[in-house]
């Protein structure tokens, strides 16, 4: 079965993420609501409240489409003179409120109109399978699971599925594939079991880290200090998350995990009550939906705005304090549990009660401890699964602190008897399983992850900043690897090396290059501070032959005669970009932010950005005439440093090409960039050089009055003047008329002759200093 | 005995022809400084070293001080030569208005500093520190503290001190045991035992203000958790004049090898009452404020040691006659020819007049950058002209003082063995040069200072101070025939500047020893080029004299461009050298077990 229709009945904040996200994955979807009371009254429109809906979604930050057009792909409606509707859809997704009684009416209505063997689920957090189908006929049961999405659906990659004794095998399968594949979640199997396993173990952890907060006397950034780069929970830290996902949320979870968990269950004596996020709460602080939460942005009287944090004792704002630890500053694990300072002993006293209340709920709430790292990882964006943390510290070793401090050791901590729960053997990753033996980690049909062959092999090659994978079948696969996956000479130098292994692609092992790593961001440009020092010591030369090398190696790379296909994932901007559009293709994620902002920096694209996406916009079909459009597209996405909000998004502005692919599931983007590698391997041809005809200072003025325009009314500055006459310069061809072809080399070296102007002025160097040391652009 | 005259005429050349001095008068607060008057000052600063202070070095120097039962007596004269110094205002020159000084700029300080160093290095030790002291009162302390004690030292009627240096420690003042604990009345009562402390004890003022740093009972361990606290010898009655005898007391003075006329002190803190400076614990930032001035002093130092050696050494070369020029006698009817044919001691001669001119212009320099960074309006300005200071201190402090004493004992050279006799008085300043490159940060830590701070810094934006503006010219002298073969060496010396830094940075982000090793000689390449700077700009300010037909002094500036060609022709190449043994990397230095010595 097949999943080519769906329907969302709900369209509060979940619903309709739910919705849009069905959308982006290119399946046409209804959202229904109700229709109100006082539409019912006096008229209006009876859809209202999905339309409505719909609206705000195109409205917010972040966005829940990729693309606009995938809205339109949303069908809104109301479920009383539109369930009719559903009677050809493959899968409705129940979104209502958290009421069984409201869930189990609407579920006799979708009984009556569904067609037979359509999936029904429910996006229910709290409310168990059990109940919700009681009373449902046969076969509604058949057909029915839980789908558990995360706010926000389209952000949030984990989505827990739970199936009853009843639900088809099939139903669950072929719903497992369309999340997995067509909406790329990370999908993890649950028991029916209360809060099912990352809101299980995520209440915990919020109430044993706001205890510990309390217990300790840390202050709010103290606490968020230790919980997120030291201990690998979310960055945002513990109050940070809270403010985020909304503290009036905590309650309520609260308060059904207490109705429904075991008696015994360790929750049950962690909960306390909690005075002040009751008060925030009742006066509106509710994190940063609301007035503000632990902490706010506010303005002092004379304007200034200053960032505040509640004081834990008295409830008082005051002004955010940096926190400084020693624990902090420990590099692992163990390290900062066993520091002496109280962030030592806070991180301590939180994890070994959450790492333990984790290990001990399998297999009470899933089946595997897979399932519960990979559900604390994408729901809750801990850095590393529990168990992974367990074996950060040591199995004997976490056994024998609980032991020490007096709590349990959970069984299967015992079972592990001083075993890692995650080993490598042969190559592989293994797990232990919960009979006590060790099981391979299977990756799906289909996923293909570099780190499983990284564990298992040798790069190819390596330099300082990245290396060269063989990911079989004669592809290798270039990663980068330094801080940030800067880009630098050292990448530069693995790109020549692997154009020298994969020799003519025929004669040798290799035969194509993927360029691909699992970084949260493909690469987010060249390395800014290496490049500002070369600047501050004025290396001119030295600057003018990197911004020259880096040209002819992506130059190379381009013309290769091997295919090249780029896979990015998160962010690649500036000569992330750039290694982009001289790829033969991209097999892009869909959480792709593509994009050239080297104007943020005072710089023009520098390594055959211009060039490239002047001949994206010129060779357009469906360009208009003339000589000025293509110089006008390249130059509008360029002089704003565009960045393209999704693989959608980066198609509509030519950075990617239509016959570029889009992944939706990261785990499946390095597979599907290999298979494109192969499919362009068989027969392939390096590209023509193309021809290109630049009408020059015409054009140029043109484009500079324009922005002189944006100057007069503010909306450009002195240096975005100087910057964007550069990029003029570089993108009407320089001093050329429209008569004269223009090889790539004169496009290269016009991008490169700007680009050693802008340097030097004091501007530039100024925007790149400030951005290296505030992370934000500077407007000069 | 040695004698003294103020360089005035390359004063002016530097401080007008060349830095345009002038320009200063632009900024609020030095609207009075002009040309005129500050070559007013400087006449009458030359007065007050060439007739008072000068004549006292050589007897200071035989006498010593005294310590007698916690009492320092200063050599003979010496008080009165302070009251001269105090009553025609000279401690108060560059302070702030509001406590009575006249708010001159800088610069200013700089000449007085050489003069002054040039003429008694041991005397004027004792305002120096009082200036140093000052500073970082006056940009730490409270209100309170200010009103009390700035105006008597801005006067000179009290001096100050720093007391820093402990038995067991000095770089490493993280270790340092001196106790501060909280009194009832705000106050603190410091214990412990400073040492090295200059002008600890004497007989110039009638009080003496402390500023020690102390640890208070909470103290977080290391550097972080170092306090700075005023502990006045007397405590001030309610008319602020000297009352009660505080708990700190001289144990003893050091026997050491120059600055004999300098009391260095032992200095005991038994219950002492003092004020916090600054906040808790923040003592190292408030301490940097007076280091930072007092290196830059320091370096001045070196130039004024250089500069009274080297005229000594030129009267003596001209006077004495011995042997025949190599070319045939020169002066035929003397018995012999003058020492100053001889190639090997004019070699060092120029060495001298060359290292001194380029440095008086470079210290000069930073002055001005120093009043800019102070008093310029416009915020991004003060900034960058902050940055320069900062970048150019370790330079200016190591180099100068490295060649103070390296030309000091040129100098000596040239008297043969009479420089080695006492009362010839170049054996003093060989002594009185060494401890220039010892204290205020021995230059090993400056150099470490330039590579493992200043270099890194925010990318190098320090570096970017320097460079650009060194680039820029460099690119323009290469177009102009008449400067090429002035700018063409130093570009090449710049060049080889460019690379070290990279590779100072390459090397020591992964592995710092690499950096420590290579410090001092990058240290040395920047000075070298940073003096190749201010030559290429004398020359280009001597052209343009020239041009005008050089106002009656056209020797002057044709001895700027000859001095020129010869520090581009053979100190320059120094960089050469340094870059070779820098750019062979940590190895040899390290490579040697500890206990294979």
């Amino acid at each position: 079965m097949e999943i080519k229709s769906a329907a969302v009945i709900g369209a509060g904040v979940m619903g309709s993420g739910i919705a849009a996200h069905i959308a982006n994955a290119g399946i046409p979807v209804f959202l229904l609501d109700i229709v109100p009371q006082a539409v019912k009254d006096s008229g209006g429109d009876r859809s209202v409240v999905a339309k409505g809906a719909v609206e705000k979604l195109l409205k917010g930050e972040p966005a829940a489409f990729m693309h606009r057009d995938a809205a339109r792909l949303v069908t809104p409606g109301n479920t009383e003179d539109d369930l009719e509707k559903l009677k050809d859809v493959d899968w409705i997704i129940e979104a209502v409120i958290e009421n069984k009684d409201i869930k189990h009416a609407l579920y006799r209505r979708l009984d009556a109109v569904r067609k037979p063997g359509s999936v029904v689920s429910s996006n229910t957090s709290t409310i168990p399978l059990e109940i919700l189908l009681e009373g449902a006929s046969e076969q509604f049961a058949a057909d029915f699971m839980i789908t558990h999405f995360f706010n926000p659906p389209r952000y949030m990659r984990l989505l827990e599925i739970v199936a009853g004794p009843k639900t088809r095998k099939d139903a669950v399968d072929t719903i497992r594939k369309v999340c997995d594949v067509r909406l790329g979640k990370g999908v993890v199997h649950c028991k029916d079991t209360p809060g099912f396993i990352a809101n299980r173990i995520g209440t915990y952890w919020f109430q044993a880290a706001v205890n510990a907060a309390e217990d300790l006397g840390l202050t709010v950034e103290e606490t968020d200090l230790v919980t997120g780069k030291p201990m690998g929970l979310p960055k945002t830290g513990t109050f940070g998350l809270l403010d985020l996902v909304g503290i009036d949320l905590g309650p309520h979870i609260a308060k059904s995990l207490l109705s429904t968990l075991p008696e015994q269950d360790d929750y049950r004596r962690v909960y306390r009550e909690n005075p002040l996020q009751a008060k925030m709460i009742a006066d509106g602080y509710t994190g940063r939906k609301g007035k503000g939460g632990f902490y706010r942005q506010t303005k002092t009287p004379d304007g200034k705005r200053i960032r505040e944090t509640i004081d834990l004792k008295t409830g008082a704002y005051r002004p955010t304090v940096k926190a400084e630890l020693a624990s902090a500053k420990e590099r692992s694990l163990k390290g900062l549990v066993t520091h002496s300072d109280k962030g030592g002993q806070y991180a301590w006293k939180v994890l070994s009660q959450a790492l333990a209340y984790a290990a001990s709920l399998v297999p009470e709430i899933a089946d595997t401890i897979l399932d519960v790292d990979a559900a604390m990882r994408l729901g809750y964006n801990w850095k590393q699964g529990p168990f992974e943390m367990i074996d950060a510290l040591g199995t004997a070793w976490f056994a024998e602190k609980l032991t020490e401090a007096g709590l349990p050791v959970p069984a299967l901590v015992t079972l592990a008897a001083g075993r890692p729960f995650y080993k490598v053997e042969d190559g592989r990753l293994h797990y232990l399983t919960t009979q006590g033996e060790y099981a391979v980690v299977e990756r799906g049909e289909g996923v293909l992850l570099l780190s499983d062959i990284k564990r298992a092999s040798k790069p190819v090659a390596k330099t300082a900043s990245a290396a060269l994978w063989d990911i079989g079948d004669g592809v290798l696969c270039l990663e980068f690897t330094g801080k940030m996956n800067a880009l630098d000479d050292q990448v530069m130098a693995l790109y020549r090396k692997a154009i020298e292994i994969i020799g003519d692609g025929t004669s040798g092992p290799y035969k194509a290059l993927v360029i691909h790593n699992e970084g949260d961001n493909f690469s987010v440009g060249a390395n800014l501070g290496l490049a500002l020092f070369a600047l501050n010591i004025a290396l001119w030369p030295q600057i003018e032959q990197a911004t020259a090398e880096g040209q002819q190696t992506y130059k190379a790379l381009k013309y290769a005669p091997f295919p090249v296909v780029g896979a990015p994932s998160g962010m690649a901007l500036g000569g992330g970009c750039e290694i982009l559009l001289h790829c033969d293709a991209v097999q892009a994620h869909a959480e792709s932010y593509i994009g050239l902002v080297e104007v943020g920096v005072g710089l023009v694209p520098g390594w055959g950005g211009c060039k490239e996406m002047l001949y994206r916009h010129t060779y357009n079909k469906k360009r208009p005439g003339g000589p000025m459009p293509p110089i006008a597209k390249a130059f509008e996405y360029i002089s704003t440093a565009k960045v393209a909000k999704s693989a959608f998004e980066a198609k509509e502005m030519l950075i990617l090409r239509p016959t570029d692919g889009i992944t939706m599931n990261r785990d499946r983007l390095l597979a599907d960039a290999k298979a494109k590698a192969l499919e362009l391997a068989k027969d392939y041809k390096a590209p023509e050089p193309l021809e290109i005809r630049l009408p020059g200072p015409g054009a140029r003025t043109a484009l500079e009055m324009a922005v002189e325009g944006f100057h007069g009314q503010g909306k450009a500055t002195d240096h975005d003047v100087v910057v964007s006459g550069e990029l003029a310069w570089v993108l009407s061809g320089g001093d050329t008329d429209i008569t004269t072809v223009l090889t790539e080399d004169d496009l290269l070296d016009l991008e490169r002759e700007a680009f050693m102007r802008l340097v030097r002025t004091p501007g530039t160097i100024d925007r790149i200093d400030h951005m290296l040391s505030t992370g934000k652009p500077l407007r000069n | 005995m040695p004698t003294y005259k103020a360089p005035l005429e390359d004063i002016d050349f530097v401080l007008n022809d060349l830095l345009q001095a002038d320009n200063l008068t632009k900024l609020p607060g030095f609207e009075d400084a002009t040309r005129d008057l500050v070559s007013s000052i400087l006449e009458e600063a030359a007065k007050l070293c060439e007739n008072e202070l000068q004549p006292l070095n050589r007897p200071g120097h035989e006498e010593g001080c005294h310590y007698e039962n916690g009492v320092v007596r200063t050599p003979k004269g010496f008080k009165e030569a302070y009251q001269a110094y105090v009553d025609g205002g000279w401690q108060g020159l560059s302070m702030d208005p509001k406590y009575g000084g006249q708010g001159l700029p800088h610069a200013i300080t700089f000449v007085l500093e050489e003069l002054l160093i040039s003429a008694n290095m041991a005397f004027a030790m004792y305002p120096g520190l009082t200036q140093g002291a000052w500073n970082a009162i006056h940009t730490h302390a409270n209100d309170q503290l200010k009103d009390t004690y700035l105006p008597k030292m801005t006067t000179g009627e009290w001096s100050g001190t720093m007391c820093l240096t402990e038995p067991h420690c000095g770089t490493d003042l993280g270790l340092i045991k001196t106790k501060a604990v909280p009194n009832d009345d705000g106050s603190y009562s410091i214990t412990g035992t400073k040492i090295f402390i200059s002008a600890g004890e004497h007989d110039l003022t009638s009080n003496i203000i402390h500023l020690v740093l102390a640890k208070l009972p909470d103290a977080p361990s290391g550097v972080k958790g170092i306090s700075l606290f005023l502990v006045p010898k007397f405590l001030p009655t309610e008319d602020n004049q000297p009352g009660q005898r505080n708990g700190v007391m001289c144990g003893s003075i050091e026997h050491k090898m120059g600055i004999m006329a300098n009391a260095t002190c032992v200095m005991n803190f038994d219950d002492a009452k003092g004020w916090l400076v600054g906040e808790p614990h923040k003592g190292m930032r408030a301490m940097f404020t007076m280091m930072n001035a007092a290196r830059l002093g320091v370096g001045m130092q070196g130039l004024g040691i250089a500069t009274v050696a080297y005229q000594n050494a030129l009267t003596y070369t001209k006077e004495r006659l011995q042997g025949r020029s190599l070319t045939g006698a020169k002066e035929p009817e003397k018995a012999a020819d003058p020492l100053i044919v001889h190639p090997d001691v004019r070699k060092n001669l120029m060495t001298i007049k060359a290292f001194t001119e380029g440095a008086r212009a470079l210290g000069y320099w930073v002055g001005i950058q120093l009043d800019q960074a102070d008093h310029n309006p416009d915020l991004k300005a003060r900034a960058e002209a902050d940055e320069f200071v900062a970048l150019l201190t370790p330079v200016v402090k190591a180099y100068f003082t490295d060649m103070g004493y390296e030309c000091a004992t040129m100098a000596q050279q040239m008297y043969g063995g009479h420089g080695y006799i006492r009362e010839w008085g170049m054996e003093q300043f060989v002594r009185d040069a060494r401890i220039a490159m010892i204290y205020e940060g021995a230059n090993g830590i400056q150099a470490l200072d330039l590579v493992g701070r200043k270099l890194g810094q925010d990318m190098g934006r320090l570096l970017r101070r320097f460079f650009h503006p060194l680039a820029g010219e460099l690119e323009s002298a290469m177009e102009d025939t008449d400067l090429l073969e002035f700018a063409g060496p130093l570009a090449k010396a710049f060049g080889k500047l460019q690379q070290a830094t990279a590779i100072v940075a390459q090397r020591g982000m992964k592995n710092p020893d690499e950096a420590g090793a290579a410090s001092t000689d990058y240290l040395r390449i920047f000075g070298l080029v940073a003096l190749g700077w201010m030559w290429l700009r004398m020359v280009k300010v001597a052209n343009a004299k020239l041009a005008e037909g050089g106002n009656g002094k056209s020797g002057f500036y044709e001895a700027k461009i000859k001095t020129a060609r010869f520090f581009v022709q053979r100190l320059l190449p120094e960089v050469d050298f340094r870059f070779k043994a820098l750019m062979s990397g940590a190895k040899t230095v390290m490579d040697l077990e500890a206990d294979l010595f």
